[in-house]
């Protein structure tokens, strides 16, 4: 089938191949999208991968941004090992992107993925959310100096997170706990299985306090709200419902954590491709669309390039081993 | 009163007539997910956020609650028909459903599924109207030491799902168990009997072993003994008519599980399941004739049913009014309200009256549509067994498979599902029962994360689970569920022509 497809198109290919020459030359300044994209959520619908994917996807659409359109498909398993492995075996494919945020560089260092970030090209960082550190309402502690001293007074005490050890949470509390002269493995982590369980056992009094995402966190907070937050991760206060929480700096601690969100593509992405999502996706970031679901799901805009989300993808994945070492779950 | 007047402006919202259009294409959608295995309530949502980014939350809301309930409404109908639950809430109405539908009643089961779901359903709505706020402080008064201990009051109903042979019932039960371990440990990052294949590491689904070890099993349970559509006698659909005697037998278990299933459903992540299958050991064991369950007793479709919609609408409490999520589709309704700019939460009466009390009035509606609409298509669904039976084994595979490929799209899970069928037509040949299986799977991953939760937080010390007055109360009933039956039987043996 395919050698009888080969000779009939060989019939077309004398002609064609000075024009073919000329058309080459003109994608290698200007490369756009022969077909749909297919845009992957390596989770399953209703998590942050799947946000992303489908925001964007829905922004670009309605703003007429692409000729070709964004389908979002869930590709779910390993915690993105098993859409990864799917990615990796498309070689140089540039109609294929993924959304990635932290996981990314630390699920390859628990030893869980054959994949790590190094094998994927960086199209752009798009957006990020910071951490936030919460206790009851009532709770004793004022600010994070009052948890951080009784933490050290007494490592049994509990402080929950909405995933596994070794992954964001764990990372965002450890870290903290390093930067204020702790030993990072010394915090008492409870795993939940998501960050609004976690948030419930904090209401019920079965642990001391939680870490977890800002933009999940900020609709339990303010009047009426059974939790109270003592600070953000991120390096100035943030707006809204947040810009009371003061940060980890003001308070002393010289910490900072991003939970950043982007896009990678398949392997050897042609550089032509790259350039064009960069601009089609630093274009979306501009459109009012962009701003009212970013306003409404807690993000906040990051953008970094293919290059520099690469340096920074190398950056981060320095500084999460070392702490992912400390703790004891370094796998590579 | 003051409930009144809110439901009174509740039904003001809920009756505008585009919001009444939401309602009917909710449930209406809903019922068609819930009858496929595979494309589940928490996907369907999430694919619907979009859809309403746009519009008013309450209009928002009311129809995607619709499409939740409509879906645990519809999810008996594979269950019952084919023996293939598409929701994990309907695994146990598949236990006497399925056997009803072999001997002739399809369209009875069917009909008391569906009466059953509705009042289950607009008992839940009334508790939910009249005391949800009340109800967020029992929702957060469950910690990890009281999952636990509700988890192994959960596990003792595997002594009255094994019928025949208590040991065989413990050894299905210990293989479920197993099961659910597989995957990274949630406590600890370790893989566990994952044998480095990547597709394990998020552990076996719940839906590819239940399909495989009750659907699947069936088929092949049937090629093996019917030999092909020879004799093939085809199945009747029987009559939907209740008598009046029945209508009483169900009214009881109906009620009772109502009230459960609404219970456990307010506290996160218990939900439907849990709630399904108590309520149908709790039936069997106080039902006289407890022992014909399993074999197409009706009391035996009608309490899972009630149970797990009364469930699905308790799972609002704990989103309404805390803001967090109880299951996996009220994680997704919760997103698609903070798209909608609705933060739910303590405040939400408060700032937002016209998003609850919408869709509290909208339930009652929903309710009442899903009747109207399920009853009379039951001749017409049921049809499915009229066919020569070559052909409805193959539609039952076809129908599994789509169910599972459509959940992961992984060849992997379908080759785990014909694994699983293969070891459930094992099980049926040497008589162990599934259903124990099934239900330490469920419970046992919960109940293990639960118990070193507590232990993590109590630095180890296994007193948290009797300081807690709740978790103590839980492990004595479960102790008296277990001790109570010996005592029953001590008792017959002792005064035999008493008892009968």
């Amino acid at each position: 089938m395919t050698s009888l497809t080969l000779k009939r198109l060989s019939v077309f290919a004398l002609p064609l191949a000075a024009f073919a020459g000329m058309t080459t030359a003109v994608q290698a300044q200007e490369w756009t999208p022969e077909r749909s994209i297919e845009f992957v959520a390596p989770a399953n619908p209703g998590g942050g991968w799947d946000t992303l994917v489908r925001t964007m996807s829905r922004v670009i659409q309605q703003e007429e941004l692409a000729d070709e359109s964004f389908a979002a498909i869930n590709v779910p398993g390993g915690g993105g090992a098993v859409a990864w492995a799917q990615v990796a075996r498309d070689n140089g494919n540039p109609h294929k992107l993924f959304a990635t945020s932290p996981p990314m560089i630390l699920v390859p260092l628990a030893g869980a993925s054959r994949y790590d970030h190094t094998d994927f090209t960086p199209v752009a960082r798009i957006n990020t959310d910071y951490s936030i550190i919460l206790v009851a309402a009532d709770s004793e502690y004022q600010n994070l100096e009052d948890l951080l001293d009784a933490l050290k007074a007494d490592p049994s005490l509990s402080v929950g997170g909405g995933s596994a050890p070794g992954s964001m949470d764990h990372i965002a509390i450890a870290g903290l706990a390093s930067a204020a002269g702790m030993d990072a493995s010394a915090v008492n982590y409870i795993p939940f299985s998501g960050g609004g369980d976690a948030m419930t056992n904090l209401m019920g009094g079965h642990i001391e306090a939680v870490v977890g995402g800002a933009g999940e966190a900020v609709g339990q907070l303010g009047e009426g709200s059974q939790l109270r937050a003592l600070g953000v991760s991120s390096e100035e206060r943030l707006g809204g419902g947040l810009r009371e929480v003061p940060t980890y700096q003001e308070q002393g601690f010289d910490y900072t954590f991003d939970i950043w969100r982007g896009v990678m593509g398949a392997p050897d992405m042609p550089e032509e491709a790259v350039a064009y999502y960069e601009d089609l996706f630093s274009a979306m970031l501009e459109t009012d669309a962009w701003r009212e679901a970013s306003d409404q799901l807690g993000w906040i805009d990051a953008y970094q390039n293919s290059e520099e989300f690469s340096a920074f993808l190398d950056q981060q994945q320095e500084q999460f081993s070392d702490v992912l070492s400390e703790l004891g779950l370094l796998r590579q | 009163m003051d409930a009144f007047n809110n439901l009174m402006y509740g039904f003001g919202i809920a009756l505008e007539p585009i919001n009444i259009a939401y309602v009917f294409a909710g449930v209406f959608a809903g019922t068609i997910i819930g009858m496929l295995p595979g494309l589940g309530p928490i996907s369907a949502l999430a694919l619907m956020i979009p859809i309403t980014f746009a519009m008013e939350p309450s209009s928002g809301l009311i129809l995607m609650a619709g499409v939740y309930y409509g879906a645990i409404f519809g999810g008996s109908t594979s269950s019952i028909l084919l023996n293939a639950p598409g929701v994990a809430g309907t695994v146990a109405t598949s236990f006497d459903g399925y056997p009803m539908a072999k001997k002739g009643q399809a369209g009875k089961a069917l009909a008391i599924a569906a009466y059953a779901s509705f009042i289950g359903g607009t008992i839940s709505v009334i508790f939910l109207m009249l005391i949800a706020p009340l109800l967020s402080k029992v929702a957060v008064s469950f910690g990890p030491s009281e999952y636990f201990a509700l988890m192994v009051l959960g596990l003792t109903a595997v002594v009255s799902l094994s019928d025949k042979s208590l040991v065989k019932g413990l050894i299905a039960a210990v293989v479920g168990v197993i099961i659910s371990i597989i995957g990274i440990d949630m406590q600890t990052g370790t893989e566990r009997f994952t044998f480095g294949s990547v597709q394990l590491l998020d552990g076996i689904d719940f839906l590819v072993v239940a399909l495989g070890i009750f659907a699947l099993a069936e088929v092949f349970y049937m090629l093996l003994r019917g030999g092909g559509g020879k004799e093939a006698p085809r199945n009747e659909i029987g009559s939907l008519k209740l008598t009046r005697s029945e209508v009483k037998e169900i009214a009881g278990p109906i009620g009772r599980s109502s009230v459960l299933g609404f219970f456990t459903g307010v506290l996160p992540g218990a939900g439907a399941t849990i709630g399904s299958f108590l309520g149908y050991s709790m039936e069997k064991r106080i039902a006289k004739d407890g022992d014909t369950f399993g074999t197409g007793n009706i009391k035996g479709v009608a309490a899972p049913e009630a149970a797990n919609n009364a469930a699905c609408t308790g799972s609002f409490v704990p989103l309404l009014t805390l803001g967090v999520p109880g299951s996996g589709t009220t994680a997704v309704l919760l997103g698609a309200l903070l798209v909608m700019g609705v933060n739910p939460g303590p405040m939400m009466l408060v700032e937002r009256p016209d998003v609850f009390w919408g869709v509290v009035a909208s339930m009652y509606i929903g309710n009442i549509f899903l009747l109207a609409l399920n009853l009379p298509l039951i001749p017409y669904i049921a049809k499915i067994l009229d066919m020569p039976r070559p052909l409805l084994l193959s539609l039952i595979l076809i129908f599994c498979m789509i169910g599972v490929y459509g959940m992961s799209f992984s060849v992997f899970d379908l080759l785990l599902l014909l694994g699983f069928g293969l070891v459930g037509l094992g099980m049926r040949l040497f008589g162990f029962p599934a259903a124990p299986l099934i239900l330490a799977l469920i419970l046992g991953n919960i109940m293990e994360e639960s118990m070193r939760r507590a232990l993590q937080i109590s630095g180890g010390d296994w007193m948290t689970f009797i300081d807690k007055p709740i978790a103590l109360g839980l492990l004595v009933v479960a102790l008296l569920s277990l001790t109570l039956p010996l005592f029953k039987k001590r008792r017959k043996k002792a005064a035999p022509n008493v008892a009968n």
